[in-house]
């Protein structure tokens, strides 16, 4: 009896670590140049990247993130606090002021994929149920 | 000097509109061509043209009888030539009023080297951050008004105010759970010109005597922003010291002096809301010579703030509005000490609506009503101030790739 609660504690701690350790986003999963470094990023780093404060991954590749209008919007909020209004906002002020360069944008999902594995440095955001190719999955801790 | 119904880029504007509206392909959002290194080259621009009526005086133009001379352009390029490395620069053309007359200047040219999140260094003609505004102050697409609260970013004085050649460090520390630290300090030199609009604010305004030097005085400053673990908070601190701006008029009444600025800021992004907020003064002490009347101290110090809220209603349209408060003399709020008390300040409520045709094409309307006279620094063209409220129409349209 006492393994039984023993099992059943420690698969809940397991679950609850899990839970903890990744934080999916809503309907997206990000996605990088296969050339990328890690496998993983923190919510606060991608937040980082999204807002402009880190603009180079750690080998010196410039980031260059890739951006869908509409499909990813709510995922986008939730990524960098700002809807896409504020977001294109966010980046043309720092284009036009010297201080950035300016997001890439796709048409469509494959082409977002297709930007995304031809760009050394390129980070997105693309829907849960996009096809995958040539790219690597980043999951968001 | 009446203003031109056709000005140079309105063909332009009418032809992007046509473009924008019948579907017709144009130049693509960026333009990527192979760089050194095998990085691309990213290039941006952008073209505004703008049209201010008022019910009253001239302001920012010949406002009284319509002015379609507010015009602004620019156009950049961007790559990574190496790690870490990026190279960029903007050349610009403007005509605001009688300032800019579509001189072509370089706005920005830098070489920026990143060595982490933490640091980072760039040099050239650096766009100068101070506030929410000033370094994107004549970039139309960067916010919802036509007009920004002219007490704080004015846009006649861009030759002076918004770009600076030297150096800057720069940043963002962590600071775990209170957030982060944004951090830009620079060091250069100003370069105002004499056909700029301060310069022609002083030759416009008593003793009216034309401005025939100008200095490049020196500028050190910094902009701190506190990035609240609150998503969409910030806020702001900006101080900057001029070290002896010096002009001198042609009857060679030369007068010096050094401004030293305090600016304070709030951005506040909720929703589809966006709220703003910020206050700014500034104190300068002139010691004015020469020109035969005996040696005087002259002391100027305004301050000026402003509320704003602003909602995207859905893609295509935004909404929102401003209240600001201008004053030309902390120490005569009332205008007691001038022979026009309506100088003494400006009081300015705006409501703007933003509309966004496609993505690379934008309209503006924009009405203002206007208390006092404070800002209109033109006694040339506007010889009688009167109390009272009057009003401006604005209207602005741009295309941005």
């Amino acid at each position: 009896m006492k393994s039984i609660f023993l099992k059943i504690g420690l698969a809940g701690a397991v679950l609850l670590a899990g839970v903890l350790q990744a934080a999916p986003i809503t309907g997206a999963v990000v996605i990088a140049n296969d050339g990328a470094l890690d496998a993983s990023i923190g919510a606060a780093a991608l937040k980082d990247i999204y807002t402009g404060k880190t603009t180079y991954w750690r080998d010196g590749q410039s980031v260059t993130i890739a951006v869908l209008a509409d499909k990813t919007d709510a995922a986008l909020k939730e990524v960098s606090g700002m809807d896409a209004s504020q977001f294109k906002t966010f980046w043309q002020r720092m284009v036009f002021s010297g201080r950035g360069q300016q997001p890439k944008k796709a048409d469509d999902v494959a082409a977002l994929v297709a930007l995304v594995a031809s760009t050394k440095g390129a980070i997105a955001l693309v829907p849960a149920d996009a096809v995958l190719k040539g790219v690597k999955v980043i999951e968001v801790k | 000097m009446k203003d031109k119904m056709m000005p140079p880029l309105a063909p332009l504007l009418l032809l992007a509109s046509l473009a924008a509206t019948t579907g017709l392909p144009l130049a693509a959002a960026e333009l990527q061509l192979p760089g050194p290194g095998g990085s691309a080259v990213d290039f941006h621009g952008f073209i505004s043209q703008g049209y201010l009526v008022s019910s009253d005086y001239n302001y920012l133009g010949e406002s009284s009888h319509g002015s379609f001379k507010f015009t602004e352009a620019g156009l950049n390029a961007s790559f990574n030539p190496f790690p870490h490395t990026r190279l960029a620069a903007q050349g610009f053309t403007y005509d605001v009023g009688p300032a800019g007359e579509y001189d072509v200047v370089l706005d920005y040219g830098i070489v920026e080297y990143t060595l982490n999140d933490w640091f980072g260094v760039r040099a050239g003609r650096l766009r100068r951050p101070e506030g929410l505004h000033n370094d994107t102050q004549d970039v139309d697409v960067a916010r919802t008004w036509v007009l920004l609260p002219q007490g704080m970013y004015n846009a006649r004085w861009r030759d002076f105010y918004v770009s600076v050649d030297g150096g800057e460090a720069f940043g963002t520390l962590p600071l775990h759970q209170a957030g982060s630290l944004s951090y830009e300090l620079y060091y250069g030199i100003q370069r105002p010109r004499l056909n700029g609009g301060l310069a022609l604010q002083k030759s416009n305004l008593p003793p009216f005597s034309q401005l025939v030097w100008i200095n490049a005085p020196k500028l050190g400053g910094g902009q701190l922003w506190w990035n609240l673990p609150v998503d969409g908070l910030k806020l702001g601190v900006a101080l900057n010291y001029d070290e002896d701006l010096t002009f001198r008029t042609v009857a060679g009444r030369q007068s010096k002096g050094s401004p030293f600025t305090r600016h304070y800021s709030l951005e506040y992004f909720r929703n589809a809301w966006t709220f703003q907020a910020e206050y700014l003064r500034f104190r300068i002490d002139y010691d004015e010579t020469g020109g035969g009347p005996p040696p005087s101290k002259r002391l100027i110090e305004p301050d000026t703030w402003y509320l704003s809220a602003a909602y995207r209603i859905d893609k295509r349209f935004e909404v929102g509005g401003y209240y600001t408060e201008y004053y030309g003399n902390v120490h005569d709020r009332q205008g007691k000490l001038l022979p026009f008390p309506s100088d003494a300040a400006q009081k300015d409520t705006a409501l703007a609506l933003r509309f966004d045709a496609t993505d690379q094409w934008i309209f503006k309307i924009e009405l203002h009503r206007i208390r006092g006279t404070g800002q209109l620094l033109d006694t040339i063209n506007n010889p009688v101030r009167r109390g009272g409220d009057w009003s401006m129409l604005a209207v602005k349209s741009t295309f941005s790739f």
